[in-house]
């Protein structure tokens, strides 16, 4: 899997290709290290900001009110 | 913390990049998406002045792919580097993985980068995240300056950098040391990947 990763990193090019192939690297290193150690119970979906479509940001609870308030 | 999650197959990472105002933190985010390419660009959302201050925060998507099976996402933010804005730099540390934090190299902001610094550890802290162990890494900004203008990389290290996290020269404005930056703390966040054995992380 961590050749699939290099080799679609190479067809990018550039600046992020190189970043690509060592994040990927990084990346396949770490999941085959803890897929061994993963438990049934690791299926929580990560409570961070997330997009649905570019640039919207669908799910952060209260920022509106946040800026609102320092706007004052 | 940043989570491989086996039920959905993702891998999601949050990046701030942190620093007084004018440091580049925008600036090194811009890069990003300009090298980006142009199938994997999704929408950088900049929240400016009418003067190109950063007001609220810049947040740029970074779709990298599926990775060993894995959906791979990584968000990076900046923060408003003006003092005023505290509040929304707290909002904006929550679930954060990893902190750039870029320094403007000039002589003259030596007493805000340690200002901002000490503004980062008391935001994390208050966060209920460890300032000591979070994953950072220092960028020295705007080394294309006169050499009369900045301070010298040692005495930035020696004043700023006193956990020893890796620290890169950058002229963010032309993209040097833009990535190197990126990949090190992206590293550094990858390297603390955990499966989460209970709700949340």
């Amino acid at each position: 899997m961590a050749k699939e990763a290099e080799k679609a990193a190479e067809e990018e090019g550039g600046e992020f290709a190189d970043f690509l192939a060592d994040v990927s690297k990084e990346i396949a290193q770490r999941v085959e290290s803890l897929h061994t150690r993963a438990t049934p119970a690791a299926t929580e979906k990560k409570k961070t900001p997330v997009v649905a479509d570019a640039g919207v940001i669908v799910e952060w609870p209260n920022v509106a009110d946040r800026m609102i308030e320092e706007m004052r | 913390m940043s989570v491989v999650n086996y039920g959905t197959r993702e891998i999601t990472c949050k990046i701030v990049y942190y620093g007084p105002g004018r440091s580049g933190k925008t600036t090194n985010l811009q890069h990003v998406y300009s090298k980006l390419p142009e199938e994997r660009k999704g929408k950088m959302v900049s929240l400016a002045t009418e003067t190109d201050r950063t007001l609220f925060f810049d947040f740029l998507p970074l779709d990298l792919g599926t990775i060993s099976g894995f959906a791979t996402r990584f968000q990076l933010y900046t923060v408003p580097g003006q003092v005023y804005y505290a509040a929304t730099r707290k909002l904006v540390l929550q679930g954060v993985d990893g902190v750039v934090f870029v320094a403007d190299s000039q002589s003259r902001q030596l007493a805000e980068n340690i200002e901002s610094l000490q503004d980062l550890h008391a935001n994390l802290a208050d966060e209920g995240l460890d300032p000591r162990t979070m994953p950072l890494v220092m960028q020295y900004n705007k080394r294309d300056l006169p050499a009369g203008e900045i301070s010298a990389i040692a005495d930035l290290d020696q004043t700023l950098n006193f956990r020893g996290v890796p620290h890169f020269s950058a002229t963010a404005i032309s993209g040097g040391g833009v990535f190197e930056t990126l990949r090190s703390i992206s590293t550094l966040v990858l390297s603390r990947l955990s499966a989460p054995a209970t709700k949340g992380s």
